[in-house]
């Protein structure tokens, strides 16, 4: 259609467009695929554009001239008549939440030309650049609601709903989240906590030498040693020790809480759903949680013959706790409604478990999982203190045995680092899992 | 009792009839008679509207009818098959009768589409891509079109009651039982609803048991409004509506409407003071 039209026009049409409150701040490329939709028309002075009650098909941008819009009064607007004149956009309604009719009656006052756009070629092309189709529906909704007056509750555009959005995963929404958390002042903030930390170490101990402090090995002792090829203490990122020990505590770790998610998981759905089970159980369970995971070791020691198991128990049997008692809050803080409403529907009590209650418990579970990663490495280390050949908890033990203090440091800092990485993967495991959690989350900052 | 408006004559199906019910509760031996000896018809395809102060007992009696709840006595009957009696006291749920609640049970964690199409694909009743497009169907019907795959979450408290009802209506419910579902959202939005509710009520002709304590509300949408006594829950009056459906909001400031209000506006305050008096007393 675009072809039929001169040149001039078309640059025209670009003129016009940037006019507009939605597309003023389009890129020329998109600004000019948005000009190759528009389709010149012209309406005498009296003549009626549309009608409320209309198929809302097409959007208008007034080009010259001037029209009346008079919005239908179920709409509410607090200034039901609006004069548009040059640049400005009516016949929007199509692009409103579950709008398909005119809401307002147009008439042209004066000759009149205007550019049409088809509303659901507009919307294809938008939801082709989906960043900047994004702004300019953003643009759109800021449009009808401060230009025309219309009440918050009618001005929800619709979201853009290509292969894209449809597709939307949970990654680029992360991607989405944590660029926005870049343009916060948040991770700023962050840096700046760290350099205060890192600083205070490095003057208590090195430049002031306080008491307390004069026997701790210094930031640069350590980072010296952290980072040199061939390390006083034998332990550094060049060696590969260091990273033996780090895979071991890993590796354990990993085994640890694969089977406490598995066993914790299905015991405290297990507890939350049947109350015969919580009866004979609970009880035995809350008796054992308090018993500090220390006070296992020799037990655990007797019991598995292999250090290896016994340490691997250790760690999984904080996290099992932590896993099992969240889960059963989780299942136990579901609505009474959903069940109804679910039992209501026709679902059997299997598929009231599987659509219901699993999902329903999962912000729950996902607490206990980081709880559970947590004790986990927690237990995981004093384990390997008391018994190991391997592992960051035993670095730290047998360095503290031969007095090679800067490499406790790194044991700990790297215990640090380990231990965080493992709780940001079972967050975005989390986020992966409860998309629609994350995105409520989302609607709830802005 | 008879003055029951013409049914609808396209229906046949959602005759609901609660003879005689009675509930106690019983908590702690503390015997609480929340429905005395209540009898109600409701004719196929009518929007009865059962109005009364909030703890009256009125949603004891649609927990009853859906299956929540058990009876002490009486029985329930629908289309005249025996939901609930004395005998049986726990009538099943089933999508035959279908709730939607008060404060919403649309499912946060399934799409609205997802939370449309679960009645007939748990029930095996339509393929997922069946499904899929009928419930499309009746969401653009319902002017959701554009919402199918946004979250509950997402979108207004107004949008997420008419999902709620579309997803109950994908089950071609006898009947429709609401319990108070508008009661949460502000009167302009509330305003939009009932159009919306009226409007989906003529394309489906459903029976409506609906639940209110906003007497305007159930004047503008009920064929027949009831007005219970406050606990024990009973009939007190029953008006039968003489505003021709279809209706919209011009009704509202119609001389009729205005009547209807002021006829029974005395028996509705009488039952809110009782309550009040008896929350005062409870507390």
């Amino acid at each position: 259609m675009a072809a039929t039209l001169p040149v001039v026009a078309e640059d025209d049409a670009i003129a016009v467009l940037r006019e507009a409150t939605p597309f003023g701040e389009a890129s020329p490329v998109v600004l000019s695929r948005i000009a190759a939709l528009a389709r010149p028309a012209r309406y005498a002075a009296g003549e009626r554009i549309y009608t409320a009650g209309d198929a809302a098909d097409d959007i208008f941008i007034v080009a010259s001239g001037r029209a009346d819009h008079v919005f239908k009064p179920e709409v509410g607007a607090r200034e039901p008549l609006k004069r548009v004149t040059r640049g400005g956009v009516f016949g929007w309604a199509g692009l409103l939440l579950g709008q398909t009719r005119r809401l307002a009656t147009v008439t042209a006052v004066e000759p009149t030309e205007v550019l049409r756009i088809d509303t659901e070629a507009l919307v294809a092309l938008l939801e082709s650049q989906p960043q900047e189709g994004g702004q300019v529906m953003a643009r759109f909704a800021a449009m009808i609601r401060r230009e025309f007056a219309v009440p918050e509750l009618l001005a929800q555009v619709r979201r853009l709903s290509g292969p894209l959005t449809e597709e939307m995963s949970s990654l680029s929404l992360t991607m989405y989240r944590l660029s926005l958390w870049l343009k916060s002042p948040r991770p700023y903030l962050m840096l700046i906590g760290f350099a205060l930390f890192l600083g205070i170490w490095y003057l208590a101990v090195e430049v002031w030498k306080l008491p307390r402090f004069r026997e701790m090995p210094g930031l640069t002792t350590v980072v010296k040693e952290w980072f040199s090829p061939s390390p006083t203490y034998g332990l550094s990122l060049y060696t590969e020790e260091y990273y033996k020990h780090i895979v071991v505590s890993v590796w354990r770790v990993t085994q640890a809480f694969f089977l406490a998610t598995v066993l914790g998981v299905t015991f405290g759905l297990l507890l939350g759903w049947s109350q015969r089970f919580r009866e004979y159980v609970f009880p035995v369970f809350e008796m054992l949680r308090p018993i500090p995971i220390l006070a296992w070791v020799p037990l655990a020691i007797v019991m598995f013959i292999a250090t290896e198991s016994a340490v691997i128990y250790l760690a999984f049997l904080a996290s099992f706790y932590a896993t099992a008692l969240n889960t059963m809050l989780g299942v136990q803080s579901i609505d009474e409604s959903y069940i109804r409403a679910a039992s209501c529907l026709g679902a059997s009590q299997k598929q009231v478990f599987r659509h219901v209650i699993l999902p329903g418990a999962l912000p729950f579970i996902f607490t206990g999982l980081q709880i559970s990663i947590g004790v986990s490495w927690f237990s995981l280390v004093a384990a390997e203190m008391v018994s190991g050949q391997y592992g960051l908890g035993y670095v730290i033990n047998t360095s503290y045995v031969m007095v090679r203090y800067p490499t406790i440091i790194i044991g700990m800092a790297t215990l640090g680092l380990v231990g965080y990485t493992t709780s940001a993967l079972v967050r975005l495991a989390g986020d992966y899992l409860m998309e629609w959690r994350v995105r409520e989350l989302a609607l709830a900052e802005r | 009792m008879d003055m029951r408006p013409p049914p609808p004559a396209t229906q046949t199906q959602g005759h609901l009839l609660i003879d005689d019910v009675v509930k106690v509760y019983d908590p702690e031996g503390a015997a609480v008679l929340a429905v005395d000896h209540c009898t109600l018809e409701i004719e196929p395809g009518e929007i009865c509207m059962i109005v009364g102060p909030s703890g009256c007992g009125k949603t004891t009696l649609l927990n009853a009818v859906a299956g929540f709840h058990d009876i002490t006595s009486g029985r329930i009957l629908m289309d005249g098959e025996v939901l609930c009696s004395t005998d049986r006291p726990r009538s099943t749920p089933g999508p035959d009768r279908i709730v939607v609640f008060q404060n919403g049970a649309l499912f946060p964690w399934k799409s609205n589409l997802e939370n449309v199409i679960f009645g007939p694909v748990m029930q095996g009743k339509l393929g997922r891509r069946e499904a899929l497009d009928k419930g499309r169907a009746m969401m653009g019907d319902a002017g959701l079109s554009g919402v199918e795959h946004n979250y509950p979450g997402e979108v207004s408290s107004g949008m997420r009651r008419r999902v709620e009802i579309v997803r109950a209506l994908m089950n071609d419910p006898k009947v429709l039982l609401l319990d108070e579902p508008y009661r949460a959202l502000d009167s302009l939005t509330k305003s939009v609803m009932h159009e919306a509710l009226l409007e989906i009520y003529y394309k489906n002709r459903v029976t409506i048991f609906f639940i209110t304590h906003d007497l305007e509300e159930a004047i503008f949408l009920g064929h027949r409004v009831a007005i219970m006594t406050t606990r024990p829950c009973k009939p007190k009056k029953i008006l039968t509506v003489d505003i021709p459906h279809p209706r919209d909001y011009s009704v509202l400031t119609s001389k009729r409407f205005r009547e209807l209000i002021e006829e029974t506006n005395d028996a509705v305050h009488e039952e809110a003071l009782k309550a009040f008096q008896a929350g005062e007393k409870e507390g």
